[in-house]
C-alpha cells in the first residue's frame, strides 16, 4: 500500500510540503508507523476515516490545510471536538504531515489513464444516473457520487464498479419484511432501534416500522446494483473509472 | 437496457417516478390542513392556527411526552419543524438539516452544510427552519447561501449564493415558497448590510427578482438616506414573511436601520427600514410600504411575522394585517393598500408621546440614546421580537408574547465601518435580561417580564394576559381546540384556555424556550413539538 503511494508522494505538487523539513521517504515510513500507534484509534489505519475522526485522505481539511494549521492542529488539538493535543517533538509532527500529505487520494484523476469525457459517457449509457446523485442530478437509491473522487482510490473505484458488493456500506444495507398483516415492505435501511426501523423505499418515501408489527424481516447486506464485470471493455472501465475520479466536490455532508 | 437484467431481482427497489409530495396548492390550503405542518408559520397568512382540535381545555391536563430529540450541537434551537407525511424536517443549529420520524423521534437523515471557519453573525448561530416545494427542501445558511436538498436522502440539489457572508450577510430565516419561487433575504443589521429580498427559481436556484430593502441611488426611497449613509443601512430580514394568493402580494417585516444607535449618521426616514413591505409575487416590485419607526434610534427591528386576518371593521369586511411591532405599539393595516386602521400600545413604551392619525409616531423629547445613557420603555429587545405570534379565527384574538414593564439604557457613539464587523454606533445596556445567560433567575421584577396576552385586533384592548416570573422567546401556537401553546425562559412549556388565558398544563423541559410550537396529527393522533434548549420536545395526550 505504501509503495505506490511513495511513488506518487514524490512527483506530486505539495505546494507547502516543502516547507517540512522532514518529508523524505524514510520520514514518510516513519510518520506511517506514528500515525497507527498514535492517530488511527479515530482517524482509521488508513486514515480513511473511523467512529471518532473523519477521513485525512480527502485533500480538504475542516480546521484548516497548510502544514502550519496541521502541525498546530495535531500538536494544540481543536477545542470543542474529539481531537485531542498531541505534544509531540517537531521532527514526528512533521513526519505525521508527510504521511497524511501521501494518503490524500484526491489526485486520482491526474494518475488515471482513461479520458474522463468518454467516461462520462459511459456513466450516461449505462443508466448510473438512475440511482446515483452527481452534482444534484440522478436517482438516490445508490451513493451520492458528487466528491466519490475524493473519497475512493483509482483501484477503489474500479472494484466498486465491477464487484458492488465487494464492500457495501451499512447504509446502503436493506430491509426485506413481511408485516402481520401480509404486507411485504423493503427499502433501504436508514435506522434502526429495539422497537423500529426507518426506511427509504424505492419511491423515495421515508417510513418507520415497529417492529412488533413485523412477522419476519431481514436485513439484506448485498448491492442491489449489478456487477459490471465482463460487462464493460476494459478501455470503457478505464474511462470510466477516470470519470468517477474527477468528481470531487459535494460541499456539505449527508449521513 | 440489457444490461439491467440484474436488476430484476431488485424489482422493489427500482427507483419509480415519485410524486410530487408538497406541490404549491398544498401550501396554498395549508389552512385547511389536517393533518401537516407546511411552511414556517403553519399556513401562508402566516397565523400559526391549527383546525387540530383533539386537545382541548378539558383534556389538556393529560398532555404526555412522546419522543425527545436531542440535537448534536450545543447552540440554540430557534427552528420551526415543517412535518409533511409523518417525517419532520427541521434545522439543528447552525446548519444541519435533519429528517426525523415523528414516531419514534428517530433520524432519518442529517445534511450538514459545511461553511467557511470565519462565518460571523451577531447574535447566535442559529436558524429559524426550511422551506418545501415539491420534493425539495429549502435551507438559508449563515454563510448567505441558499441550499436546496432532497427530500428523500437530505442531498443537495444546488446552492446559490444569496450575498457574500464576509461582509457580514448571513441567512437565519427559514424561506418562503411562492408559486415556484423560494424568497429569502440576509440578516446584518448590526453589521452594516444594505438589506434585500430576493426570489430564486425553486428548480434551479436562479435569481429572479430583488428588491432592495435599503434603496440604491436612483430607487425611490434613496433620498430618505443622507448622502452615502444607504451603503451601511441594515433594514435586514430575518424571519419568514407571508403570501396572499388573491391579491398576489409578498409582505414581509424589515430590520433596523444601521447604525443601530447612531441615527445622526442616516438622517432620514431610513426607507424601508422598521417597515412592512408589499411586494407583486412575480416581479418583486413594491405595492406599498408601511414604515413603523422613521429615523429608528433604538434598533426596533419590524421583521415580525406579518399576521394575515380578515377582519369585519366597523361593520366592513376588510382585509388586514396584524402587528405587535417590537416598538410595544400594535398595529392593523389594510394590506390590499396599507392604509394605517389601528396603532396602540400593548406594553409599557416612553420613546413617543402617540400617533398621528397616520400612525406616524411622535417621538417623545429626551429619549434618544445619548453618551450617558438613555432609560427608554420598551427595552433593546423590545415589546415584542421575532419569536412568532398567532390569530386563531375561532376566538378572533390575536395573540403574542411581549415584555411589560421592561426598559434599557441606549447609548450612542461615533462608528467607522468595517466590512463584516459590528457597526452598531452605540449600544445598550441594561439591567436587562440578555438573550445569552446562564439558567439562574435572579433578577430584580422591576427589570421587566413576560407575558402572553391577547388582543382584541378591532380594538387593540387586551383581552386577558399570562404572567411570568421570567422574559420569553417562545412564539405562540393556537389550535381549533381553544388551546394556545407557549413556552418561556424558564423553560416552560404550557397549555393555556384561547378564550381565558388560564392555564391547563405546563412541564419544565429543562432549558429556555427560544422557538415557536407546531402541531399535527401522526396516525390519526394530534401531536405538539416546540424545541428547547438544543432539544425538540414532541407531546401527545396520554392514551
Amino acid at each position: 500500500m505504501l509503495l505506490p503511494v511513495l511513488a506518487t508522494l514524490q512527483a506530486q505538487e505539495h505546494g507547502s510540503i516543502t516547507g517540512s523539513p522532514f518529508s523524505t521517504p524514510a520520514d514518510l515510513m516513519q510518520g506511517a508507523r506514528l500515525f497507527r500507534s498514535t492517530c488511527a484509534a479515530c482517524h482509521g489505519l488508513e486514515a480513511t476515516g473511523g467512529s471518532n475522526g473523519p477521513s485525512l485522505t480527502t485533500g480538504t481539511f475542516k480546521h484548516g490545510g497548510t502544514d502550519e494549521d496541521l502541525f498546530r492542529i495535531i500538536t494544540k488539538g481543536v477545542p470543542d471536538t474529539a481531537m485531542a493535543a498531541h505534544p509531540l517533538d517537531g521532527e514526528k509532527v512533521w513526519q505525521l504531515i508527510a504521511f497524511i500529505r501521501s494518503v490524500n487520494i484526491g489526485n486520482g484523476a491526474a494518475q488515471s489513464k482513461g479520458n474522463p469525457a468518454k467516461g462520462a459517457e459511459v456513466f450516461a449509457a449505462n443508466g448510473c444516473a438512475r440511482c446515483h446523485t452527481v452534482g444534484g442530478t440522478g436517482g438516490f437509491l445508490g451513493p451520492d457520487l458528487s466528491d466519490i473522487g475524493a473519497r475512493q482510490s483509482l483501484a477503489q473505484l474500479e472494484t466498486s464498479v465491477l464487484d458492488p458488493n465487494a464492500e457495501v456500506s451499512p447504509e446502503y444495507w436493506s430491509l426485506h419484511a413481511r408485516t402481520k398483516s401480509g404486507q411485504n415492505v423493503a427499502g433501504i435501511r436508514m435506522n434502526e432501534d429495539m422497537d423500529s426501523f426507518q426506511i427509504r423505499e424505492a419511491s423515495g418515501r421515508l417510513r418507520s416500522l415497529w417492529k412488533a408489527d413485523l412477522a419476519s424481516s431481514e436485513i439484506v447486506h448485498t448491492s442491489p446494483m449489478p456487477p459490471f464485470r465482463g460487462k464493460l471493455q476494459a478501455q470503457e472501465l478505464e474511462d470510466l473509472v477516470a470519470y468517477l475520479a474527477t468528481l470531487r466536490t459535494r460541499g456539505g455532508s449527508v449521513k | 437496457m440489457k444490461r439491467f437484467v440484474g436488476l430484476v431481482a431488485f424489482a422493489a427497489f427500482l427507483p419509480a417516478v415519485v410524486a410530487a409530495q408538497v406541490p404549491f396548492d398544498r401550501i396554498a390550503r395549508a389552512a385547511s390542513e389536517q393533518r401537516d405542518w407546511l411552511t414556517y408559520s403553519g399556513n401562508l397568512a402566516s397565523t400559526r392556527y391549527s383546525k387540530l382540535d383533539q386537545i382541548k381545555p378539558l383534556n389538556a391536563g393529560s398532555l404526555d411526552l412522546k419522543w425527545v430529540y436531542q440535537a448534536q450541537s450545543l447552540q440554540k434551537f430557534e427552528a420551526t419543524p415543517l412535518v409533511i407525511d409523518g417525517v419532520m424536517y427541521t434545522v439543528e443549529p447552525p446548519n444541519t438539516a435533519v429528517a426525523i420520524d415523528t414516531r419514534t423521534g428517530r433520524p432519518y437523515w442529517m445534511y450538514r452544510h459545511t461553511m467557511p471557519p470565519t462565518t460571523y453573525v451577531c447574535c447566535g448561530n442559529v436558524n429559524r427552519g426550511l422551506a418545501v416545494l415539491d420534493d425539495t427542501l429549502y435551507m438559508g445558511t449563515l454563510d448567505a447561501q441558499l441550499v436546496a436538498l432532497d427530500i428523500s436522502t437530505g442531498r443537495k440539489k444546488w446552492q446559490t449564493q444569496v450575498a457574500e457572508y464576509n461582509k457580514g450577510y448571513g441567512v437565519t430565516l427559514a424561506p418562503l415558497v411562492v408559486k415556484d419561487k423560494i424568497v429569502v433575504g440576509p440578516a446584518g443589521g448590526e453589521l452594516g448590510i444594505a438589506g434585500f429580498l430576493a426570489a430564486y427559481d425553486a428548480k434551479t436556484g436562479r435569481e429572479l427578482w430583488r428588491f432592495n430593502t435599503v434603496p440604491h441611488p436612483g430607487e425611490p426611497g434613496n433620498e430618505t438616506w443622507a448622502g452615502d449613509s444607504w451603503k451601511t443601512g441594515g433594514a435586514s430580514v430575518w424571519v419568514t414573511g407571508s403570501y396572499d394568493p388573491e391579491l398576489n402580494l409578498v409582505y414581509w417585516g424589515t430590520g433596523n436601520p444601521g447604525p443601530d444607535w447612531n441615527p445622526a449618521m442616516r438622517p432620514g426616514a431610513n426607507l424601508y427600514s422598521d417597515s412592512v413591505i408589499a411586494l407583486d409575487a412575480d416581479t418583486g416590485k413594491l405595492k406599498w410600504y408601511y414604515q413603523f419607526t422613521p429615523n429608528d434610534e433604538w434598533d426596533f427591528d419590524s421583521v415580525q411575522i406579518p399576521v394575515l386576518a380578515d377582519l369585519n371593521w366597523k361593520g366592513k369586511p376588510r382585509k388586514a394585517i396584524l402587528w405587535g411591532n417590537r416598538n410595544g405599539f400594535f398595529y392593523v393595516l389594510d394590506r390590499t393598500n396599507g392604509e394605517f386602521l389601528l396603532g396602540k400600545p400593548f406594553v409599557k413604551q416612553t420613546w413617543a408621546v402617540g400617533l398621528e392619525e397616520t400612525g406616524k409616531p411622535i417621538k417623545a423629547p429626551g429619549k434618544s440614546p445619548s453618551s450617558t445613557g438613555t432609560d427608554v420603555y420598551p427595552g433593546v429587545q423590545g415589546g415584542t421580537n421575532w419569536y412568532s405570534p398567532s390569530f386563531s379565527p375561532h376566538t378572533s384574538l390575536f395573540y403574542l408574547t411581549a415584555w411589560e414593564d421592561y426598559h434599557t439604557s441606549y447609548f450612542t457613539w461615533e462608528q467607522q465601518y468595517e466590512a463584516g464587523k459590528s457597526f452598531t454606533g452605540g449600544t445598550a445596556r441594561g439591567p436587562f435580561p440578555s438573550i445569552m445567560r446562564d439558567p439562574f433567575i435572579t433578577w430584580d421584577q422591576s427589570w421587566g417580564h413576560g407575558v402572553v396576552r391577547a388582543l382584541n385586533p378591532l380594538t387593540g384592548e387586551k383581552a386577558w394576559e399570562y404572567k411570568m416570573r421570567d422574559v420569553s422567546d417562545a412564539g405562540i401556537l393556537t389550535t381549533a381546540g381553544d388551546v394556545l401553546f407557549s413556552g418561556n425562559r424558564e423553560g416552560y412549556f404550557f397549555a393555556l384556555d384561547a378564550r381565558t388565558g388560564k392555564e391547563l398544563w405546563k412541564r419544565y423541559l429543562g432549558s429556555q424556550v427560544a422557538a415557536s410550537p407546531i402541531t399535527y396529527t401522526v396516525d390519526g393522533v394530534q401531536y405538539v413539538s416546540i424545541a428547547a434548549g438544543h432539544s425538540l420536545f414532541t407531546f401527545a395526550l396520554r392514551k
